[in-house]
């Protein structure tokens, strides 16, 4: 018999609905499991078991009653404000009742932790925050991914099986490559994002789901959406397949892995592959970067910068004050590209269901130095990261990464996109590439996450 | 403008040592920095009244080199007649 916290998220569910599963107990385990794991792992920045108990006993009778989750330091639960993993924000924030929480309150869930998160959003490592860095559970000396470092290593560690995330410019997609999860990053505006500080401006950040499989993406996802997310029939689907920077300047072993998913993923669909182009993919990245800065830094004074926290990273007071410079013509050319880019996919999406290619170019660097060996050169994860992830948060297109092998012990990830609102298709293909290889990736775990007999 | 900036030196005592391992700002170490940000980053963090110290300004240095290029880039990209959306629905196609 599995413990039930190495159950996923809907069989959790399944088991406390049917009664063969103490919610409370669960969340008893819960907790004991983050005191257990979580010191090597940093994941969880706050735990409140009282106000967990309070969710649980007031659990709505909804799809997650009883099931313990985390959330990304990125919203405001009533009893605590987001810190965005800094010592600072130049916005201010309190306690306060955020859309993802009255989502998952009114689905029954009990919020055990805050997930960790790299400082402000702005990494896609991990490797720093207020809190200290996040470690991946597959090598704790290695990058959870970020900016959802905490949410996607609790989900890994099996601490939680599911997780809420945010995703501006690839924040769900890098942490669920790192650690082998799959997560989803939403059509923008499907999901719940009321409450998080940028929500009134961004046209860029989504909540997401990240958790082992494609069908707990989609419990998860339902509840963040409102709306069930339903099953559909991917047969005959149509691969996009691009030959760019995106899909050449990786690892050899990343390559393999997701040239083989892909072909996979044909077959098991009785699908075909297309070759396509989409060209300006690094103006489109450099686009996405920009407008969410701009976004970001809107409300910012320039005094403010001047008495920022000094606990705050020395990288990101030099960067919040950099950010300051960039010219407003780049803003506004940022704005036709991204018009551009959306033009293009909306053709594009004409002649396939999905666009393919790797989530990221390498796996996990180490948390010291995050640094990745490409074909191209030696480079930041973070620069090499984004090449592949702005676009879905430029355009609004929905995205989802899938784990698809393990390079020396660490996983890889294949990236689906497909046209706005197709959401529930990117979930059937997750599901159908699952099929194919026998869950390999997605039963895959890390070991210190090894399956453990059940006490409870 | 120097002792706004250069807080480091006005307090007559030299920057940490990590500031000049670039690994520290996710750069490769064989990287060199960016000439123009000597010029361009100190002048307009004055213009804005922002004040940095030599580690502000070592880790704009290394941004800048990352960013600028492509954006001189970006800016020379020919949009000519791309239509920009006035206010774009991102959750749907463009119309």
């Amino acid at each position: 018999v599995s413990h039930p916290l190495d159950l996923g998220l809907a069989a959790q569910a399944a088991a406390i609905a049917a009664g063969e599963v103490d919610p409370g107990e669960i969340l008893d385990a819960a907790l004991a499991r983050i005191d257990e794991r979580n010191p090597a792992l940093n994941a969880i920045v706050a735990t409140f078991p009282e106000r967990s108990r309070e969710m649980l006993d007031a659990a709505a009778p909804g799809p997650l009653r009883g099931v313990p989750v985390v959330i990304k330091d990125e919203w405001p639960l009533p009893w605590r404000a987001q810190r965005f993993g800094a010592a600072e924000l130049t916005v201010s924030t309190a306690p306060g009742e955020s859309a993802p929480y009255r989502a998952l309150r009114d689905a029954g869930a009990v919020i055990v932790g805050v997930g960790n998160m790299h400082e402000l959003g702005a990494g896609s490592t991990g490797n720093t925050s207020y809190y200290g860095a996040a470690r991946n559970p597959w090598d704790t000396e290695r990058c959870p991914g970020g900016s959802s470092s905490g949410s996607a290593a609790s989900v890994a560690a099996r601490l939680v099986a599911g997780a809420v995330g945010a995703d501006g410019l690839g924040s769900v997609r890098f942490p669920a490559a790192y650690c082998g999860l799959t997560g989803l990053k939403p059509t923008f505006g499907r999901s719940a994002m009321e409450g998080h500080h940028m929500a009134p401006i961004t046209t860029m950040i989504v909540s997401g789901p990240l958790c082992a499989d494609a069908a707990d993406c989609r419990l998860l996802g339902s509840v963040l959406f409102g709306e069930e997310l339903t099953e559909g029939d991917p047969t005959g689907l149509r691969i996009g397949v691009v030959r760019d920077t995106v899909s050449e300047d990786v690892t050899p072993a990343v390559a393999e892995a997701c040239e083989g998913a892909i072909e996979t993923l044909r077959a098991e669909t009785g699908g075909e592959l297309r070759e396509v182009a989409l060209p300006d993919l690094e103006a489109a990245t450099l686009a996405g970067i920009l407008i969410i800065n701009a976004e970001s830094m809107s409300g910012t004074r320039p005094e403010q910068l001047n008495r920022l926290d000094p606990e705050l990273s020395p990288i990101a007071r030099g960067t919040l004050k950099y950010r300051m410079l960039l010219p407003a013509a780049a803003t506004v050319k940022a704005a036709s590209v991204r018009a551009l880019m959306r033009q293009r996919l909306a053709a594009l999406f004409a002649d396939v269901d999905v666009i393919a290619w790797p989530t990221i170019p390498a796996p996990a660097p180490p948390l010291e130095a995050p640094l990745v060996e490409l074909p191209s050169g030696t480079l930041a994860a973070d620069q090499a990261n984004v090449r592949g992830a702005a676009l879905a948060n430029l355009t609004g297109i929905p995205s989802i990464s899938l784990p698809v092998g393990l390079s020396d012990g660490l996983p890889v990830a294949l990236q689906l996109q497909a046209a706005w609102g197709n959401d529930e298709l990117l979930l059937d293909a997750a599901e159908a590439l699952e099929r194919a290889n026998g869950r390999r990736w997605v039963e895959s775990r890390p070991p210190l996450a090894e399956a453990e007999p059940t006490e409870v | 403008l120097r002792h706004r900036i250069l807080s480091f030196a006005a307090l007559g005592r030299a920057p940490p040592e990590w500031v000049h391992d670039r690994s520290q700002v996710g750069l490769p170490a064989e990287m060199e920095g960016a000439a123009s940000a000597d010029q361009f980053v100190p002048a307009g963090l004055a213009a804005l009244g922002i004040e940095a110290d030599e580690t502000d300004l070592a880790v704009m240095g290394a941004v800048h080199q990352l960013i600028w290029p492509p954006l001189l880039e970006l800016l020379a990209l020919d949009t000519e007649g791309v239509e920009v959306e006035r206010r774009p629905d991102m959750s749907r196609a463009p119309e």
